[in-house]
């Protein structure tokens, strides 16, 4: 089969579109699950990249196929699954997406509604599961005021649209008209710019409280200001450092003002407690079923250019999800 | 009436025993209106010690009486509060303890049961609250395992009474063997010493896992070793820094491992949700009625050698709540 390899670990110089065998067995980390997929559309996100160079916790040895993320029909399906041949589905691969056939994890692999289509279809769980599980995770209720930054990324556009279907009030922080433009597209309640007095802004448009919930996919020189974003009692959800940079509380800026800082990973999480990421993936599969998702492409190209998408990644040049088509 | 009172922020030496007028009106801080107690014990604590230098912000004018925790009898109670003259009590005053009469605030009072002495009483509300409001802000659930810092030290030793209360296994961890005494007493399911492999101990009694929960009064150095002893999933309190240091925390540590850290001070969130404290009272209330609550007493003074209370307090070797009997009990 046709498929983007990773060669050696270079990054996107390192990838080549050839000829590689057809995937044995189930994939590794799929408990002994064999779920096999006619690859229609992959999508390649941060983590991918960073598999490229070596530098992702979560890898396998070259040559490896590239593709984190994969949308298709299952060709092959474990008898006991909820999937049979046929079905339209989208998921998770961790790597070997970018082929004519993949892998999928289980759990990590949803029926895709009927009015999505497969390019959609590969942008969708990874970004939609974690904005679910963030939200989740600060128990977000209806009528609550939320601060997203990097709103205009693939987590952040996500945890717009989840919020809006739960009733709560979304502040969409961005860095550009542009971004502006898509957080107000995919339903931001408000829009402010980080290069701006976003928090001053923040305080006004809650009448001097704060916000309830903080969901933070971006860390870096923001986060404290993150944290006095926050009303007495708030909750700031911690789901990654797109900004680069970690940040460091002192944690007497949590005592007074009774806040939470939580920290999500859905693999360890459904390692202690199995079930997760299976809950995790009934959500989504619910809100994509009910039109709420609509996950963005910010790149389209086909399997032969698979090392020009991990480029775009490297030169942080898409807003939305890189998609690249297997199956035109 | 007789009290101990400061008329300069001079710190221990300042304090004196003096004949100063009852206390008029209503308590400044109280809401309910004027609540007068007969005291019979009071409890000294930290921040007496750190008022009386003048480094704590919340204090009255001078001259003032110390004592933060009062436990007596109702002598005066507004017409339409849940006290009645007579009534036994145990209250947060923050200040006016130590003296014959103290003002209490209502909305921080409760009924003091007959099973328990006003020495109990003057070690109740403070630490108990705390600890049971930390509890809770952790969503502490039956069976949970949850470690705790200064495990001998008033909120510390609080929180292991209430752990065994609601279920919980408690890990306590202390600093010598007479603090490991003191947590046994208070019904700590496993012993560990802060200077010894703790951190080890904790995994190996938890099957590798990690605990829960942790409740850390003590902030400092072990910060990162209490994250470290949580399970994938764990919680930790955040309820003060009387290991002197204030920890950072780099969140990555929190992402994989999805932890939680959380900061809790029950008056604070009362302006934010109110009914907060009123919740936290009843729970002490009931585990109080229900004999689950013994307190860690320690060193007792009678009213004519409370002055030295508050030296040993600055020399931080008491274990439990060191104790002033206004009235000694027969």
């Amino acid at each position: 089969m046709r498929a983007a390899v990773i060669e050696e670990l270079t990054g996107p110089d390192g990838l080549r579109v050839r000829d590689f065998p057809d995937p044995v067995g189930a994939h590794p980390r799929a408990g002994g699950q064999r779920l096999l997929v006619e690859v229609h559309a992959a999508s390649v996100s941060f983590p991918d990249l960073l598999q490229s160079r070596g530098e992702y916790q979560i890898s396998t040895d070259p040559p490896f196929v590239s593709g984190g993320e994969v949308a298709g029909m299952v060709i092959e399906a474990p008898a006991d699954s909820r999937f049979a041949p046929g079905d339209r589905v989208a998921g998770m691969t961790i790597w070997g997406a970018m082929a004519e056939r993949a892998l999928a994890l289980p759990d990590y692999t949803v029926k895709l509604p009927d009015a999505m289509d497969y390019a959609h279809g590969a942008a969708l769980w990874l970004n939609s599961a974690t904005a679910w599980f963030a939200v989740q995770r600060a128990a977000v209720q209806p009528g609550e005021t939320v601060l997203v930054q990097g709103a205009a990324g693939g987590v952040g556009t996500a945890a717009l649209e989840v919020l809006k279907d739960r009733g709560a009030r979304s502040i969409a922080v961005v860095s550009s008209a542009a971004k502006a433009q898509v957080a107000r597209e995919m339903g931001a309640n408000d829009v402010v710019r980080s290069n701006g007095p976003w928090l001053e802004q923040v305080r006004a448009l809650t009448d001097g409280r704060g916000v309830e919930v903080v969901l933070d996919p971006v860390g870096g020189d923001r986060f404290t200001d993150s944290l006095r974003a926050l009303d007495v009692g708030g909750r700031l959800v911690v789901i990654g450092f797109a900004g680069g940079s970690i940040p460091t509380v002192k944690v007497n800026r949590l005592l007074l003002r009774n806040l939470t800082v939580t920290g999500i990973g859905l693999d360890p999480m459904d390692h202690r407690f199995p079930g997760t990421t299976r809950r995790v993936s009934e959500a989504v599969v619910a809100l994509a079923d009910r039109g709420v998702l609509r996950p963005r492409i910010g790149a389209r190209l086909p399997l032969e250019q698979g090392a020009e998408a991990l480029r775009i990644l490297e030169r942080r040049e898409a807003v939305g999800n890189i998609i690249v088509d297997v199956r035109a | 009436m007789r009290a101990v009172v400061l008329e300069t922020l001079g710190g221990p030496e300042a304090a004196r025993l003096a004949d100063i007028s009852a206390p008029e009106g209503q308590h400044p801080l109280g809401i309910g209106g004027r609540l007068l107690i007969e005291v019979h014990a009071a409890g000294v604590s930290f921040p007496d010690l750190l008022r009386s230098r003048g480094e704590y912000q919340m204090r009255p004018e001078l001259p003032f009486a110390i004592g933060a925790e009062a436990a007596g009898i109702v002598v005066e109670a507004p017409a339409d509060s849940p006290f009645a003259v007579g009534d036994r009590v145990a209250a947060l005053t923050h200040w006016g303890a130590v003296a014959e009469l103290a003002l209490a605030m209502p909305q921080h009072t409760l009924h003091l049961p007959e099973t328990m002495s006003f020495a109990q009483g003057a070690a109740l509300y403070l630490n108990y609250a705390t600890a049971w409001y930390a509890l809770h802000r952790v969503g502490a659930q039956t069976g949970e395992t949850v470690l705790v810092q200064g495990a001998a030290g008033g909120v510390g030793s609080a929180a292991l009474e209430i752990a065994q209360a609601l279920g919980l296994r408690s890990v306590a961890i202390v600093s010598t063997e007479a603090k490991a005494q003191a947590a046994r007493q208070m019904g700590a399911a496993e012993v560990l010493r802060s200077d010894g492999p703790w951190l080890e101990q904790v995994r190996t009694l938890t099957g590798g896992r990690g605990v829960q929960m942790v409740v850390d009064p003590v902030g400092g150095d072990r910060f990162l070793d209490s994250l470290r002893a949580l399970a994938i999933g764990g919680r930790l309190a955040v309820v003060g820094f009387t290991g002197g240091s204030i920890p950072e925390l780099k969140v990555n540590r929190l992402l994989l491992r999805n932890l939680t850290v959380c900061g809790v001070e029950m008056v604070q969130m009362d302006q934010e949700e109110p009914g907060t404290v009123q919740m936290v009272n009843a729970a002490i209330q009931t585990l109080a009625d229900a004999g689950q609550i013994t307190t860690l007493i320690g060193p007792r003074f009678t009213l004519a050698d409370a002055p030295r209370a508050l030296e040993t307090l600055a020399r931080r070797q008491a274990i439990g709540k060191v104790i002033v009997d206004v009235r000694p009990e027969a």
